[in-house]
């Protein structure tokens, strides 16, 4: 079955306003592929284009290597998982399942069968005559995985499902839904905003920002090396340290940043002395040491610190400098020295250059509230 | 329910509330059935007859009735024309009701409504008034038939059932609406997206989702649409011809034009009976609750 999903040029507008700038994009067959944004960025009007609830403004939507730019919904080779699950209330389980074989024209043995082969798959066996009212909201998820599955989609489309379940839930759904996309072979897309959900389930994961991909890459790869400021801030924490290149040799680049020493860190693109540019670190790439080590070249003077069990979370002053956020293992600091970090105590800091990004020209503000800006906090 | 008015306005405040409704409901409307009802069983009498001798309890006035053909051909006919009504209603009020709760924009929705309300502003009989003067044998609709060259001589509208169904369906529509629009309004959008795209084509979606759910509203639309429709006097007066009388016409000439009140009483609790029939078939072919209805 030929799930693959191609966008070519797509565009939404709606008057004035454009949702989805023109985007290209291939998604393989049988991926698991997010698209992670905050609300407002577009990801919504995607996935509502590749059901065919939209029709873009320009450009095609190709599914399985015929076009479904103009088909309507209801022709379409994808199933939807709402955000509320929209499973129909007057209908029994087995009736919801069996809607969209019901719709084909199926006999009534055979959706039966298939009905009692899916609740097996999502594990609620013998609860098909059940009134959904009587679900719990695990077993909801699980039906509306079910009812979509019923209809043999080339792809599932997942409108953040799992937003109304408690964390714990979620936690093991996820876990569910990616077994499920194995077994099945079926391409999900999957929209969150919540970037733990993207990142543990997707193959890929497109960042979405204001109507436009930022990158499209594998979680690891998206964590590691983000090309924009975007995904730098908004998957996962970093620090920023916003400056100007004053060396560059090979792909390591020294920025003054304005602080008593240089910063050295890696780029993926060629700069040249005298270009802006910011530097990244992510807080659980500091290594924290006691006030007297002189080997690590930035001091600070710790603000406060929270036990968040493996870790430390600590917030320093550097000196001549922003306030950063770095997360050490709680048992490390000061712990072989005897001069342990007290909040109000100073202390030293340095981290590995070819770890933290250094992305060009990137002077504005980040775009999202949600991206952890600690320089701007300072 | 005392307790609850008794918490919320108080001992006297509570009391007054109930006993201004207990009043309402005696005085107002099981008293006066009752005279009716009373009346029925009761022969038309001379003033000084009353409480003779002839005086009695019969049954006679209900036997006049299924004695007189004339009469109980119009009186199915008024039920099976207020079936037809509330039917034609239904199909004209479904697809505006759906527009309004689920595919206009509120401005547009608002617009429309407006619309819909302000010829209720006009007393009904102008309003009916109104249709008489475009169904008239020279009148505008068979003008603009006649230039637009789909019929050759003008259709007398007014002749048949035509005009009082036509009159009918256009004054209570928003009887049927406002239901309809609140029942449909309640559905959760995202059941018709999922419907679709599950593979629905629209009829089976508003025949498997819109439908079932806006029962309760398809209910009230109909038992009020029919009720007013059966009970109506001044559509079927004006707009009716001697073919089309409607059984409230029956009723008036016995009241008025016959001066026999115990005659019209037996027809117009004939009518009653028939309203609470048609009320309990409609609920249980629905299969909704009083409740439900009420909401």
């Amino acid at each position: 079955m030929d799930g693959r999903v191609s966008l070519r040029q797509v565009a939404m507008r709606f008057g004035d306003f454009t949702a989805i700038q023109p985007t290209s994009l291939e998604i393989e067959s049988g991926e698991f592929f997010s698209f992670l944004g905050p609300s407002g960025c577009g990801k919504t009007t995607l996935l509502n284009m590749i059901s065919g609830f939209l029709t873009p403004s320009e450009g095609s939507v190709t599914i399985g290597g015929s076009d479904m730019t103009r088909v309507p919904v209801n022709r379409r080779p994808t199933a939807m998982i709402f955000q509320n699950l929209a499973l129909f209330p007057l209908m029994s389980v087995y009736q919801n399942i069996e809607f969209g074989l019901e719709v084909r024209g199926i006999d009534r043995q055979k959706r039966r069968q298939r009905a009692d082969e899916l609740l097996e798959l999502v594990a609620l066996t013998g609860s098909g005559d059940k009134p959904v009212a009587e679900l719990s909201g695990g077993q909801k998820q699980r039906i509306a995985i079910a009812r979509a599955l019923a209809v043999e989609p080339r792809v599932l489309l997942l409108d953040e499902p799992l937003s109304a379940l408690d964390l714990k839930l979620r936690q093991h759904m996820r876990i569910e839904l990616k077994a499920i996309q194995r077994k099945t072979g079926i391409t999900f897309i999957y929209i969150t905003h919540d970037q733990g959900e993207a990142l543990t389930m997707s193959d890929r994961v497109a960042v979405m920002s204001e109507g436009r991909i930022q990158q499209v890459a594998d979680p690891m790869t998206l964590y590691r090396q983000p090309q924009t400021d975007f995904v730098a801030s908004f998957v996962g924490e970093n620090n920023r340290f916003p400056g100007r290149v004053m060396a560059v040799e090979g792909e390591l680049v020294t920025l003054d940043a304005g602080l008593p020493a240089p910063l050295v860190g890696r780029s993926a693109t060629p700069l040249e002395p005298g270009d802006p540019a910011t530097l990244y670190i992510r807080p659980e790439q500091w290594r924290v040491g006691p006030a007297d080590d002189r080997r690590l070249p930035l001091g600070g003077v710790i603000q406060s610190e929270h036990f968040e069990g493996a870790w430390l979370t600590l917030e320093v002053a550097l000196d001549q400098g922003p306030t950063i956020r770095a997360q050490v293992p709680h048992m490390t600091p000061g712990a072989d020295t005897g001069a342990p970090l007290v909040v109000g105590g100073a202390c030293r800091l340095d981290y590995s250059p070819r770890q933290a990004v250094v992305l060009a020209g990137t002077l504005h503000e980040p775009a999202s509230e949600e991206a952890v800006n600690v320089a701007a906090i300072a | 329910m005392w307790q609850q008015l008794r918490r919320r306005f108080g001992g006297p405040l509570a009391v007054a509330i109930v006993s201004l409704m207990g009043i309402w409901l005696i005085a107002m409307v099981l008293l006066p059935q009752w005279q009716m009802i009373d009346y029925s069983f009761h022969p038309s009498l001379l003033p000084a007859e009353r409480g003779g001798v002839k005086d009695v309890w019969s049954l006679t006035n209900y036997a006049t009735f299924f004695h007189n053909d004339i009469h109980l051909a119009i009186f199915f006919k008024t039920i099976w024309s207020s079936v037809l009504v509330t039917g034609l209603t239904l199909i004209v009020s479904y697809p505006l009701a759906y527009y309004l709760a689920k595919v206009a924009t509120p401005g547009q929705a608002a617009l429309c409504l407006l619309l819909l309300i302000i010829p209720f502003w006009i007393n009904e009989i102008l309003r009916t008034f109104a249709w008489y003067i475009i169904f008239a044998f020279k009148g505008p609709l068979n003008e603009l038939l006649l230039a637009l060259g789909l019929i050759d001589r003008p259709i007398r509208f007014l002749n048949g059932d035509t005009g009082v169904l036509v009159g009918m369906v256009y004054a209570y529509i928003l009887f049927m609406v406002f239901p309809l629009y609140n029942a449909i309004e309640s559905l959760d959008t995202n059941q018709i997206r999922a419907a679709r795209d599950l593979g629905a084509g629209w009829g089976r979606t508003h025949r498997r989702i819109v439908i079932p759910h806006a029962k309760p509203g398809i209910a009230t639309g109909c038992i009020m649409t029919f009720m007013l429709a059966a009970g109506s006097y001044a559509v079927p007066a004006l707009l009716g011809s001697p073919g089309s009388r409607w059984f409230t016409q029956i009723i008036y000439n016995w009241f008025f034009e016959g001066g026999d009140w115990n005659q019209g009483a037996a027809y117009a609790f004939l009518l009653l009976v028939l309203c609470i029939v048609f009320v309990t078939v409609i609920m249980r072919v629905f299969k909704v609750g009083l409740g439900d209805i009420a909401k």
